[in-house]
């Protein structure tokens, strides 16, 4: 594996973590979702809306999210919505704790605690 | 996700990707921009959206497939592009898998499934050996038969008894091969009845089924035989079934129940098919106790001091034929394997002009597997076309096979039917694809080495061509001529042997000569004076025809008979084996064997019985090389020496005989083959139940059965007459037949791969030519003579051709032995391969005309302006 799949494969996983936790809110459409972790990050993860699509179909496929075209409640037109499943409030879970437990190791490290 | 939805999926994504971007662009023209700049900077918020678009179908899980759909549409185009050469290619390709379906074919038919029968690869004859070198078949009567049957080692067991019966409704009598069989059999082959029925122990005696053949000729297919009766030997038999063509065992016309018979002077044969799983050892030996028992029930059906050997059908029916058709398929795997250089040949060729569009394709980032990919597809794809036309090819040559070996029924078991049948198909899809892989994968690997340096200034090539290039070149040149003389020196071997075969000298005249099976009805003439004065009636009756010059009793050459051992009191090593033939004294006048010495006996002698011999002169040489044989004594074991129901012995013959006189050697062991030593002795020493009566005609005898059949139904009108065989259709047939086979085959491959060594050499040299058109410009400019240009750009030619050779003729040599064991012929003959050398170096310097002369007539300001 190089260096640049390494970096990719950790992004993703964090990238479809985000994700899940955005649809936790309710279901919602790919620029919303974009555009949700955008500014909630104030600008900090400037991705490119197109990013999130490969991670949406991705999630789709192994059945995390559910995906239909409905209209949109304040607009006169129809948006691809996503909706979190229960298989993939489950993998939320999961990831959420691993991703604690490595924050909490990388912290560890970097700013030991001194007894 | 199925891959066929794809279509559908991707119109979603752009519509999801369209309402993204329109999003964008409102949000962006909301906040105050320009609406032509906010399109662009909403595309710029996004991405790239090919490449997402890209990203996301991996994320379907069906890129791996999409890519294969984008290599196989890409080599579509690139050989559709390329016409002429992709048409060379693939003609190549088909020629060779053409080549190969159709011997696979053969080989199917005969080696692989040659049988309809259940089981058919376990069934045997059961062989019981003495001393004698020729087996006995085993032969029970029925309580024997009812006891070997519940065998545990044997899956299954049938007697069987052919005998030939008069067809004697007809108008005249016909003579039919009549399969008798226990009323097990048909459960036992387990093949079902085209129409009708077959018969099973609950139906009774008179009942028939026919051979498919036999319903064609007979009744013309017509499905209403179905009820009627057939009359045999006077008794009326009801059709109730036909069978399917492949079911022909001992090649029978009719099939009906064996009466059940306790008479032990009338055992049937009995074939047997051994379980799964056990060897043909343990089977003998289980087999040895049980038939020893019935040894000593019916002395007169078992040889003394007997073993039991299993022989399985499939080895009787093929003999040596299979090392032939073992040769043959290696050889035209040589051919395929020529096909296969040459395309690489050409891709390599080609590849070196698409140097510049893969350093290109690389730069823009695609990976050198990717690359390969995709020349092995162009491969593969061409292999497959040429596999497809391949096929086609093939089921000409299947057609050509059938008219070669329609005179040669001899040659195949007759249940083999050689077709393109699936598992054929499958193998030919087969070797078209590895085809595609061994001929692809080279130049694949080299050219997606290429570099994007080497690519661009590809210029340079235009000089020296590269020699790493160059020495594959020569390799492959080289591999293609050895494997062409290797094809050549086969077909040469096979055509100086039917050349021989043709010229051989036969010892009698076989012009306007031809010979009758005549069989008696079942009991007539059933005592040794009266048959043997029947059997003078009737050679009389047909001598005494106008047509007719003179007809003896006796067989027609050049018929393999069996051996019998001899032993000679007067000598010291005076015992071997001898062609015994039994014949009537007009025998050698009617075939035009010339008498060498002594006399032949006379008429009166043979109704006698007198033990009276001739031998030929093979015998002769054997046994009194330097003494006079007449006079002298000989004893010959004939085996079973008691008569049964269908041989009698001559009253006080006790197997001595002395000979008489010496005549030439005729073929006894095949044609071309050394004569054999053979002794002659009267046809009433042993007279069977049927005999053939050879006949010298004055003109064509061919058309003379009726004429023959009305002499002998003014004897006998219920005499069954045989058909009339031609000894120039036997030559034909047994002979020369299977020569003329060989030689056409090895001829016809041997010739494919010459024009593929030539094509070989030819393509390589003018693309030798186009790559150095500057350097030899600047030769031509520089003073360089025609002779100097010519040697340039035939050297590796001429290299590749001598070192081809050398190789070739080695291991023609190396393998000739292998090839003499299988098909007769020597193929180390020093003069043919000094000719087949000639005719490939011929061959080259033909191919080489065309690109010297054009490297020769380069105008060397418009070269060295090239590009």
């Amino acid at each position: 594996m190089t260096k640049q799949q390494q970096k990719a494969n950790l992004l993703q996983g964090t990238l479809d973590m985000l994700v899940l936790r955005t649809l936790l809110y309710g279901p919602a459409h790919g620029h919303q979702i974009g555009k949700h972790i955008q500014r909630t990050t104030n600008d900090f993860l400037q991705m490119q809306h197109g990013s999130l699509y490969p991670a949406l179909h991705r999630l789709e496929r192994r059945g995390w999210v559910t995906s239909k075209w409905e209209t949109a409640p304040d607009r006169n037109r129809e948006f691809k919505y996503y909706r979190l499943t229960e298989a993939g409030r489950k993998q939320l879970v999961v990831e959420e704790s691993e991703w604690k437990r490595m924050a909490e190791a990388v912290a560890r490290v970097m700013w030991p605690v001194t007894e | 996700m199925r891959w066929w939805q794809i279509r559908k999926r991707d119109a979603e994504l752009e519509r999801e990707i369209e309402s993204d971007l329109e999003l964008e662009e409102e949000e962006l023209r909301e906040r105050g921009i320009p609406i032509n700049e906010a399109s662009y900077a909403a595309k710029r918020a996004f991405g790239n959206r090919g490449l997402i678009r890209e990203q996301t179908h991996e994320a379907w899980g069906i890129a791996p497939l999409e890519r294969l759909f984008q290599d196989i549409r890409f080599a579509f185009r690139q050989l559709v592009r390329n016409k002429r050469f992709s048409a060379i290619c693939v003609l190549a390709l088909a020629l060779g898998i053409g080549a190969e379906t159709t011997i696979y074919s053969v080989i199917h038919a005969v080696l692989i499934d040659p049988y309809p029968y259940r089981g058919a690869m376990r069934m045997v004859h059961i062989h019981l050996y003495d001393k004698d070198p020729a087996p006995y078949d085993l032969a029970l009567d029925s309580a024997q038969f009812a006891q070997i049957v519940k065998s545990p080692v044997l899956d299954g067991a049938i007697a069987e008894d052919v005998y030939t019966m008069g067809l004697t409704d007809s108008e005249l009598p016909e003579q039919l091969q009549v399969g008798r069989m226990s009323q097990n059999a048909f459960d036992y082959f387990g093949v079902p009845a085209l129409l009708g029925r077959e018969f099973s122990p609950s139906d009774g005696a008179h009942v028939a089924v026919l051979s498919y053949h036999f319903w064609m000729l007979h009744f013309a297919g017509r499905p209403d035989v179905i009820g009627r009766s057939l009359q045999l030997d006077r008794q009326e038999f009801e059709i109730i079934g036909i069978l399917p063509q492949r079911f022909a065992w001992t090649g029978s016309d009719v099939y009906v129940p064996l009466p059940k018979s306790s008479d032990p002077r009338r055992p049937a044969n009995v074939y047997a098919r051994i379980h799964a799983g056990a060897t043909d050892a343990e089977v003998e030996q289980a087999l040895t106790p049980m038939l020893n028992v019935f040894a000593k029930e019916t002395p007169a059906n078992f040889p003394q001091h007997f073993k039991v050997h299993l022989v399985h059908i499939n080895e009787i029916a093929i003999g040596r034929f299979q090392g032939f058709l073992v040769i043959l398929f290696l050889s035209v795997t040589a051919l395929l394997a020529l096909a296969c250089v040459n395309v690489a040949i050409l891709l390599l060729a080609r590849g070196e002009t698409r140097r510049a569009e893969i350093g290109m394709r690389k730069v823009l980032g695609a990976s050198a597997s990717r690359i390969a990919r995709g020349l092995l597809t162009e491969a593969l794809l061409l292999s497959l076309a040429g596999g497809g036309l391949g096929i086609l090819f093939a089921l000409g040559g299947v057609r050509l096979v059938h008219l070669l070996i329609q005179p040669l029924p001899s040659i195949l078991p007759s249940e083999a039917s050689i077709a393109l049948n699936l598992p054929v198909l499958l193998f030919s899809v087969g070797i078209a694809s590895l085809t595609g892989v061994l001929c692809g994968v080279w130049p694949a690997l080299r050219l997606c080495r290429t570099e994007l340096r080497q690519a661009v200034d590809g210029g340079t090539h235009k000089l020296a061509g590269r020699s790493g290039t160059r020495r594959i070149h020569t390799a492959l040149l080289a591999a293609q001529v050895a494997l062409t003389i290797l094809l050549l020196a086969g077909s040469g071997a096979t055509v100086r042997k039917l050349e021989q075969l043709l010229h051989a000298s036969l010892g009698y005249q076989p012009r306007n000569l031809a010979s009758v099976n005549l069989v008696l009805s079942d009991g007539a003439h059933n005592n040794w004076a009266d048959r043997i004065h029947y059997y003078e009636q009737i050679r009389d009756a047909i001598a005494r025809d106008p047509d007719v010059i003179s007809a003896a009793i006796g067989h027609l050459p050049p018929l393999i008979i069996d051996s019998t051992p001899v032993s000679i009191p007067g000598l010291k090593v005076g015992s071997g084996q001898v062609i015994a033939q039994q014949v009537s004294p007009e025998y050698f006048s009617t075939l035009g064997i010339p008498l060498l010495r002594g006399r032949v006996w006379t008429s009166v002698e043979t109704a006698h019985a007198v033990r009276l011999a001739l031998v030929n002169e093979a015998m002769r040489h054997r046994y009194w090389p330097n003494s006079n044989p007449i006079g002298q004594a000989l004893v010959l074991n004939n085996g079973v020496a008691n008569g049964n129901a269908w041989r009698f012995v001559a009253p006080g013959d006790d197997q001595h005989f002395q000979v008489i006189g010496v005549v030439a050697d005729t073929p006894n062991k095949g044609l071309g083959e050394i004569a054999y030593p053979a002794v002659y002795i009267p046809y009433s020493m042993m007279p069977f139940d049927g005999f053939d009566v050879t006949i010298r005609t004055r003109s064509d005898p061919a058309g003379l059965l009726r004429a023959i059949k009305g002499d002998v139904h003014s004897v006998e009108a219920d005499q069954a007459v045989g058909d009339l065989v031609t000894a120039q259709d036997l030559l034909e047939g047994d002979s020369l037949g299977r020569e003329r086979f060989a030689s056409h085959l090895f001829t016809t491959f041997a010739l494919l791969g010459f024009a593929f060594a030539v094509g070989g050499i030819y393509s390589v040299q003018s693309y030798l030519v186009a790559q150095r058109t500057r350097e030899l410009g600047v030769r031509i400019a520089l003073g360089a003579s025609r002779r100097h240009i010519v040697k340039e750009v035939t050297r590796t030619s001429f290299i590749a051709v001598s070192l081809g050779s050398g190789i070739g003729v080695g291991s023609n040599i190396a393998l000739g032995q292998i090839f003499a064991h299988w098909t007769n012929s020597n193929v180390r003959d020093p003069w043919m391969l000094l000719g087949v050398i000639g005719i490939l170096f011929c061959g080259a310097v033909a191919a080489s005309v065309a690109p010297a002369l054009e490297a020769t007539s380069l105008d060397p300001a418009n070269a060295l302006r090239a590009e």
